[in-house]
C-alpha cells in the first residue's frame, strides 16, 4: 500500500470496516426491493397459489361427489336390475307352476278318461258277456226243451202237448237253478 | 501483486479497496449491486408467480416445485417452529426465504457470478427488520414484561443478575441481529472469494501454460466448490428464515 | 509499513484462531446429531433442523473472525 493511499485512508477514516458496512444506497434500494417483493408476492403470487390449491381441492371434492353420485346411480341401477331379475324369476316360477299344474290336470284328465274308458269297456264287455250268457242259456233251455220233448216223444211215444211239456221242463230247470244257486 | 500468477493475466488493481468501490451506473446510487438486487427481486416474483398463474388442477413441473417450496416454508419452517399462529408471520418468512435464495444463487449463476448478499446491505436490512419484528411481537404480546422476562432468566440468583442482565441484553438484542446479518453475509462472501480464487487461478494457469494441464486442479476444485456453494446458498436462506422464525417464537413464548 | 504488516498478520491470526473453536464446536454438534439420528431415525428430520441451527450459531463465531480478517486486511492492504 502506497503511503499516499494510507494517508487517504487515514484521512477519510477508511479502515477495513467499510468492507463490511452496508452501502447506504444499497441499503435503501434493498429495503425498497424487499417491500416490492413482499407486495408482489402477497398481491399476486400467493393468491395465485391459493387459487391453484383451491382449484385442486374443489376439483378433488367435485370428483369425489361425482364418484359418489355415480356410485348412487349404479346402486339404483343395480337395484332396478335386481328387481327386474326378481320379477323375471317370479314370472318364470309362475309360468312353470302354471305349466306344471296344466300338465298335472292334463295328465289327471287323461288318466280319468282312460279309467272311464276302461270302466266303460269293462262294463260293455260285462254286459255283452251277460247278454251272451242269457242268450246262450235261453238257447240252451230252448234246445233242452226241444231235445227233452224229442226224447219224451220218443220215450212216451206219444205226442204230449207241447205247452204242458214246456211247463214241465221249466219247472225242472228252475229246480236245477235253485240247487246250483244254493 | 498479491496473487502473482493471476496478476500476469488479470489486471489486479494496486489497491484492494478498488475492488469494493462500486461505481454508479445510474443515478440515485444505482450500481451493479442494486441492479442485481432488482433482477433478483423480479426473478423471485416470476419464479413464484408464473408457474401458478393459471389455477391448474394438474400442476406443471415448476408448479410442483413452487408449491412444495412454499409448503416447506409455510409448514417446515414457520409452523413447525412458531406453532399454530405461524400464519401471521408468513408475510415476512415466505418472501424472505425466496428473496435470499435468489440473491444467494446469483453466486453460481453463470454471467452474474455475484451473490448480492455478499454485500452487507441486504443482510443488514433484513436483520434489522427481523429485530424490529421480534421485539414488536414480544412487546405487543407481553407488554413491558417481555423485556423483563427476556433479560431475567427464571431461577437465577439475585446476586448474579448484575452479570446476567447485560449478557442477556447483549445476546438477545445485539448479537442476534448482528450474527444473523453476519452469518449470511460472511458465508456468501467466503464462498464468493473461494470461487473467485479457484476460477481465476485456473484461468491464469490456462492462459500462461495451457499444455501443463495444471489448470485442471483448481478447475476441479472450483467445480466441486460450485456444487457446495449451491448447497450453502440454499442452506443460508433456510437458516436465515428458520432463525427469524425461532426469534419470533421466542418472543411469543418468552416465559421459559 | 510495520503497521500494515502487523495488520495483515493480525488478519491471518484473527481468522485462524477464530476458526478453531467453531471447528471443534461444529464437530461436536454434528457428531452428536448423527448419534441422535442413528439412535432415533424417526426423529431424524427434527434433529437435522436443530443440527443446522446449532451449526449456524456456532459458525457465527468463525464468521465474526472472518469479518475481523476483512477489517484488518482492509486496514493493512
Amino acid at each position: 500500500m502506497s503511503p499516499d493511499l494510507l494517508i487517504l485512508a487515514a484521512s477519510e477514516e477508511k479502515s477495513g470496516l467499510f468492507l463490511i458496512l452496508p452501502d447506504p444506497a444499497e441499503l435503501v434500494w434493498g429495503a425498497v426491493s424487499f417491500v416490492v417483493i413482499v407486495f408482489l408476492i402477497w398481491k399476486f403470487a400467493m393468491p395465485a397459489l391459493d387459487r391453484t390449491l383451491e382449484a385442486r381441492r374443489s376439483a378433488v371434492v367435485s370428483q369425489l361427489e361425482e364418484a359418489e353420485q355415480a356410485k348412487g346411480a349404479a346402486e339404483r341401477l343395480r337395484d332396478t336390475r335386481q328387481q327386474e331379475l326378481d320379477q323375471a324369476a317370479q314370472e318364470a316360477d309362475r309360468i312353470l307352476d302354471a305349466a306344471r299344474s296344466d300338465a298335472e290336470s292334463l295328465r289327471q284328465e287323461a288318466v280319468d278318461r282312460a279309467a272311464a274308458e276302461a270302466a266303460q269297456i269293462t262294463e260293455r264287455a260285462r254286459a255283452e258277456a251277460a247278454n251272451e250268457h242269457a242268450r246262450v242259456r235261453e238257447e240252451a233251455r230252448r234246445e233242452i226243451t226241444v231235445i227233452s220233448l224229442d226224447i219224451a216223444e220218443k220215450v212216451v211215444g206219444s205226442q204230449i202237448d207241447s205247452s204242458a211239456h214246456q211247463t214241465l221242463v221249466d219247472d225242472y230247470i228252475r229246480e236245477l237253478e235253485r240247487e246250483t244257486a244254493e | 501483486m498479491r496473487f502473482p500468477i493471476v496478476a500476469q493475466v488479470v489486471e489486479v488493481p494496486s489497491d484492494v479497496n478498488v475492488l469494493f468501490d462500486w461505481p454508479d451506473v445510474l443515478p440515485l446510487g444505482i450500481n451493479r449491486v442494486v441492479l442485481l438486487m432488482f433482477l433478483a427481486t423480479a426473478a423471485t416474483f416470476l419464479f413464484l408467480y408464473l408457474p401458478v398463474r393459471k389455477a391448474r388442477v394438474v400442476p406443471t413441473k415448476m408448479g410442483v416445485v413452487v408449491e412444495s417450496l412454499v409448503d416447506f416454508v409455510r409448514n417446515g419452517i414457520a409452523r413447525d417452529t412458531i406453532g399454530s399462529q405461524s400464519a401471521k408471520y408468513e408475510w415476512l418468512l415466505i418472501p424472505m426465504f425466496f428473496w435470499i435464495l435468489f440473491l444467494n444463487l446469483f453466486e453460481v449463476t453463470p454471467l452474474i457470478n455475484f451473490p448480492v448478499t455478499s454485500r452487507m446491505a441486504i443482510p443488514a436490512f433484513l436483520a434489522v427488520l427481523v429485530w424490529v419484528v421480534f421485539v414488536f411481537v414480544g412487546l405487543r404480546k407481553h407488554g413491558l414484561s417481555y423485556i423483563k422476562n427476556s433479560l431475567i432468566p427464571p431461577g437465577v440468583p439475585k446476586a448474579l443478575l448484575i452479570l446476567v442482565i447485560p449478557i442477556e441484553l447483549i445476546s438477545t438484542f445485539l448479537i442476534r441481529p448482528i450474527s444473523l446479518a453476519v452469518r449470511l453475509f460472511a458465508n456468501m462472501i467466503a464462498g464468493h472469494i473461494m470461487l473467485t480464487v479457484f476460477f481465476l487461478t485456473s484461468a491464469s494457469y490456462f492462459v500462461l501454460e495451457p499444455k501443463a494441464v495444471a489448470f485442471v486442479i483448481p478447475l476441479a476444485f472450483a467445480i466441486v466448490i460450485t456444487g457446495f456453494e449451491i448447497f450453502v446458498a440454499v442452506l443460508q436462506a433456510f437458516i436465515f428464515t428458520l432463525l427469524t422464525a425461532v426469534y419470533i417464537e421466542s418472543s411469543i413464548h418468552v416465559e421459559h | 509499513m510495520e503497521a500494515d504488516a502487523a495488520a495483515l498478520i493480525g488478519a491471518g491470526l484473527a481468522y485462524g484462531l477464530a476458526a478453531i473453536g467453531p471447528g471443534v464446536g461444529i464437530g461436536i454438534v454434528v457428531g452428536n446429531a448423527v448419534q441422535a439420528m442413528v439412535r432415533q431415525p424417526e426423529m431424524a428430520g427434527q434433529v437435522r433442523t436443530t443440527m443446522f441451527l446449532g451449526i449456524a450459531f456456532t459458525e457465527a463465531l468463525a464468521l465474526f473472525g472472518l469479518l475481523l480478517f476483512f477489517i484488518l486486511f482492509g486496514a493493512g492492504g
